[in-house]
C-alpha cells in the first residue's frame, strides 16, 4: 500500500513514521524551507519530495496517481481542501483523509471537497477532555468512524449499579458491547450471563449514549470529593 | 446587484469601490478588520470581520440572497475553496477567484472557476509595453492569452491590401479599420492608406509578428 502524505509539520512526519515501521510505502511533500531540515532528521530522504503540495504537478510527480491513500494534513484548511480535491477529481485516489486545523471550518470537510474522512483534532481532543471530566474513571482508547463510537476503558468501583447483573440484563445491547473483562490482571471474553466484580476492568465498544449509559452503571454509589474523601450524602 | 467580496487588500478595496460607485450592494469579508482601512472614505457597503471558510461567514454575509461573488485574497487555495463552495452549497451562479501566485493557477482552473491573475496579466502588459511602445491594446480577453491591439499603418504600407499584410500571419485576424474617424470591418481586398488605425484580435506571439512586418522596409 502506498500513502501521500501532503505536508510535513509534526503530524506529517509522525504518520510517515508510524507507516513507514508498518512497512507501507510513503511519499511526504512539503515545500517550507524551515521543516524540511527537520524532515531530513526524521525521515529517510527518498520519502521526502519537495514541492508544494497543492500544486498538482508536483503531486503527480510525487507519484499520486499510485497512491492507495492521500493524507492532507498540511496546518492551512484551505490547503487541505484543495489538495483533497484536486486527488479525487483529477488522480482519482481512492480514500482521502484530511486533518481540520480550526473546527470553525469542520463543515466544509464532506463530499464538495472530496473528503473522505475529517479528522478534527481540536474537536477529538476537546471532547477526550471532557468525557475524562464528566464520566469518572472511563478512558476513551481510541475513536471509530469520525467519532461516532469509542472504545472505551473503565474500571468497577466498589458498590457500582452494574455489580452481580447479568450483561444481558443491563439493557446495553443497541449502543454498547462489553467487549473483554479484566480480572487480577487475566482477560476473559464475557457471555450474556457474565457478571462484573468490584475492581474488574472492562472494555466495552459504545455509541456516546452507550457511554452515559455504561458510566451510570458503573459509577461510584457517591462522588468524590477534590480531596479524594467520599462525600457524605 | 447584492455582492460579496472575499479579502480587502488592495485588490479587494479597489474592487468594493468600483463596484460601490456602479451601485451595487456590497459586503466586503476580511479576517483582519485593519485591511477595511483600505477602502475610499467614500465607500458605502458592509463590512464583516471573519474567516470566509469558518462556518456561518458567508452567511452572515447574505449569500442566500448574493448574485455573485469574487474571492481576491492572496491565498490561492483560500479563494478556489471559498468560490467553490459559493458555487457549490449555496448555488452562488457568478463567482470569481483571483490568481495570486501564477505557479498556482491550475489550482483554480482544477475547479472550474473563472479566475483573473493580475500578476500575470499585470507583467505581460508591463512586457508589452516595454518591447512594444507603438501598438496599443485594447481589450484584453480571457487572461491575455487574446487581446485586441490597435495598430498604425506606416508609409510604407500605404496602397497595398489587407490580405498581403496579414495572410503570412497565423494567430492575427482584422477586426475594424479606422480611417479619418470612421470604422469600418474590412476584408481581404482593402487597400490600406498611410495612417489608418487597424484594429487586430491577436496573440502575444501575433502581434508581435504583425509590428515586425509593418516596420520591416526590407519586406515591403
Amino acid at each position: 500500500m502506498f500513502v501521500l502524505i501532503a505536508g510535513g509539520g509534526r503530524t506529517g512526519a509522525r504518520l510517515a513514521n508510524l507507516l513507514i515501521n508498518q512497512n507501507y510505502r510513503v511519499r511526504l511533500v512539503e515545500n517550507r524551507r524551515g521543516l524540511l531540515g527537520y524532515l531530513h532528521q526524521e525521515l529517510p530522504t527518498e520519502v521526502i519530495y519537495e514541492g508544494n503540495p497543492v500544486d498538482p504537478s508536483v503531486l503527480e510527480a510525487a507519484g499520486i496517481r499510485e497512491a492507495h491513500a492521500l493524507a492532507a494534513v498540511a496546518s492551512d484548511d484551505s490547503t487541505n481542501l484543495a489538495i483533497c480535491f484536486l486527488g479525487k477529481t483529477m488522480f482519482d485516489v481512492p480514500r482521502t483523509i484530511s486533518r481540520v486545523n480550526n473546527p470553525n471550518n469542520a463543515w466544509l470537510f464532506n463530499e464538495n471537497f472530496h473528503v473522505d474522512v475529517a479528522l478534527n483534532s481540536a474537536d477529538v481532543f476537546a471532547h477526550l477532555i471532557q468525557e475524562e471530566m464528566s464520566l469518572g474513571d472511563m478512558m476513551t482508547i481510541f475513536k471509530i468512524r469520525r467519532g461516532n463510537y469509542s472504545v472505551i476503558e473503565e474500571k468497577v468501583p466498589v458498590g457500582a449499579k452494574a455489580i452481580g447483573v447479568e450483561l444481558k440484563d443491563m439493557n446495553l445491547a443497541e449502543h454498547c458491547v462489553i467487549a473483554a473483562i479484566i480480572r487480577n490482571g487475566v482477560m476473559t471474553l464475557p457471555r450474556g450471563d457474565s457478571t462484573l466484580q468490584a475492581e474488574d476492568e472492562i472494555i466495552a465498544v459504545a455509541s456516546p449514549e452507550g457511554a452515559k449509559k455504561l458510566a451510570d452503571l458503573l459509577a461510584f454509589p457517591v462522588y468524590p470529593t477534590r480531596n479524594g474523601k467520599k462525600k457524605e450524602e | 446587484m447584492n455582492l460579496i467580496i472575499v479579502g480587502c487588500g488592495r485588490v479587494g478595496a479597489e474592487l468594493c469601490y468600483h463596484l460601490f460607485k456602479s451601485g451595487h450592494q456590497i459586503v466586503v469579508v476580511d479576517i483582519n478588520k485593519e485591511s477595511f482601512n483600505r477602502l475610499n472614505p467614500d465607500f458605502r457597503g458592509r463590512t464583516l470581520e471573519g474567516e470566509g471558510l469558518a462556518e456561518g461567514v458567508l452567511e452572515r454575509a447574505g449569500i442566500r440572497e448574493a448574485h455573485g461573488l469574487a474571492a481576491v485574497t492572496n491565498s490561492d487555495t483560500l479563494n478556489a475553496v471559498v468560490a467553490h463552495a459559493a458555487r457549490t452549497i449555496y448555488n452562488v451562479s457568478n463567482v470569481v477567484a483571483r490568481n495570486y501566485d501564477p505557479n498556482l493557477r491550475a489550482v483554480i482552473e482544477a475547479f472550474g472557476l473563472q479566475t483573473v491573475g493580475s500578476t500575470s496579466w499585470g507583467a505581460q502588459r508591463v512586457e508589452e509595453l516595454l518591447t512594444n511602445p507603438s501598438q496599443r491594446m485594447v481589450y484584453s480577453a480571457g487572461n491575455g492569452e487574446v487581446e485586441i491591439y490597435e495598430v498604425l499603418i506606416p508609409e510604407q504600407w500605404n496602397g497595398r491590401t489587407l490580405g498581403e499584410l496579414l495572410e503570412p500571419l497565423k494567430q492575427c485576424y482584422p477586426v475594424a479599420l479606422s480611417r479619418a474617424g470612421r470604422a469600418s470591418l474590412p476584408e481581404v481586398g482593402t487597400e490600406l492608406r498611410t495612417d489608418d488605425l487597424l484594429n487586430v484580435s491577436s496573440t502575444f506571439a501575433g502581434i508581435g509578428a504583425l509590428t515586425a512586418r509593418l516596420s520591416n522596409k526590407a519586406e515591403a
